[in-house]
């Protein structure tokens, strides 16, 4: 079935007024009901803190989906990923978060993931590309995990159990697991 | 939500696997259903069309970029040769900038260049003369490729550029 992003909103963060507008664009082509775009990390944290103060006050319900660029300036995208899943005033701490970026080593990729980003989508990007981490965000929504030293999606995904099985190092007895509704 | 937050140090839980019901999937009308969703094709082709409409003017926008890394560059000029870092710390963030646009638009060659040149400027305690020539070839090269629309590999004139910025950079190294 097609999908109807009509009651969505989406943050667009990015401070190249161009891709901000690219992205803007490609949004609402896609169907979003509503997209946020903001100039940089700052601004980004500003509008979710209204949403999560005075959501009828700011005008934004809710907001479903963050799309952000990793070099901004003053605040980048590193700095927003961390604020949104550790800060008090952040309304959602689960909030899907896309970094967008030309960032591709490795060392990147795993500074964003241990950060607590849900997707990376590399620069240049395509409609393919983009689309694809949409649908990610969609479908394959991971589990978050909370440990001493992390909080996120899970960084283990598309893997086995049983190759999974040998990297645990906790014990049954040692792992909690919470629903919706015993979220406290 | 702070509670299910805290890890007791001295507890037995070492680890909370937070499992929620899939929102998006719900609000993308596609509700728990196995089946996957997905773009609708006339959606896809408008994106593209939109994308490709970006790109027609990309050439234009991006001068202002080009402009402003010919200013870092003159700037440079009349410095120091240890006091160029703020003009090089720019001219480098624009690569960045540039390397991910150029290929979004249908400029690969302007991520190849720029790519190098993000590269080149990335840790600079001294900046000398030569330094600055090369970024100043990486500079032009990125500027005829745009002004001649040089899309895709660029073709032949790709590959003369390329092959003129490699022999600027062995010439000033």
């Amino acid at each position: 079935m097609d999908y109807d992003l009509g009651l969505f909103t989406v943050l667009v963060a990015d401070d190249n007024a161009y891709m901000r507008s690219l992205l803007k664009s490609l949004m609402h082509v896609v169907g979003v009901g509503t997209v946020i775009a903001v100039a940089d990390g700052s601004e980004a944290i500003e509008t979710l803190k209204k949403v999560g103060q005075d959501p009828l006050k700011g005008g934004i319900n809710t907001i479903d989906i963050i799309l952000a660029n990793w070099q901004m300036s003053p605040v980048d995208g590193l700095r927003l990923l961390r604020w949104v899943r550790c800060h008090k005033e952040s309304p959602d701490i689960f909030l899907p978060f896309v970094m967008v970026t030309g960032f591709a080593d490795m060392a990147h990729v795993g500074e964003a993931r241990d950060h607590g980003v849900s997707e990376m989508l590399g620069k240049p990007y395509s409609i393919q590309s983009l689309t694809q981490r949409l649908g990610e965000l969609i479908e394959r929504p991971r589990q978050y995990v909370l440990t001493p030293a992390y909080f996120g999606p899970d960084r283990r995904r598309r893997k086995s159990e049983s190759q999974l099985a040998d990297r645990r190092q906790v014990k049954p007895e040692e792992v909690e697991v919470i629903y919706d509704d015993e979220i406290t | 939500m702070t509670k299910s937050l805290e890890l007791d140090p001295k507890g037995k839980i070492k680890v909370r696997y937070f499992r929620r019901r899939n929102r998006l999937k719900d609000k993308a009308g596609a509700g728990q259903s196995r089946e996957p969703g997905k773009f609708a094709v006339v959606v896809l082709e408008e994106s593209e069309a939109e994308l490709a409409k970006f790109a027609e003017d990309y050439p234009d926008w991006v001068q202002g970029q080009v402009r402003e890394l010919y200013d870092l560059v003159e700037k440079s000029w009349y410095k120091e040769e240890n006091r160029r870092s703020t003009e090089f710390k720019r001219i480098n963030e624009i690569a960045h900038d540039m390397r991910g646009q150029g290929g979004t638009f249908g400029y690969p060659l302007v991520t190849t260049v720029a790519g190098s040149l993000y590269t080149f400027t990335g840790s600079r305690s001294s900046v000398r003369d030569s330094h600055v020539e090369i970024v100043k070839s990486h500079i032009d090269t990125i500027n005829v490729v745009i002004k001649k629309r040089g899309e895709g590999d660029g073709g032949i004139l790709g590959r003369e550029l390329l092959t003129a910025l490699k022999k600027a950079i062995k010439k000033f190294s």
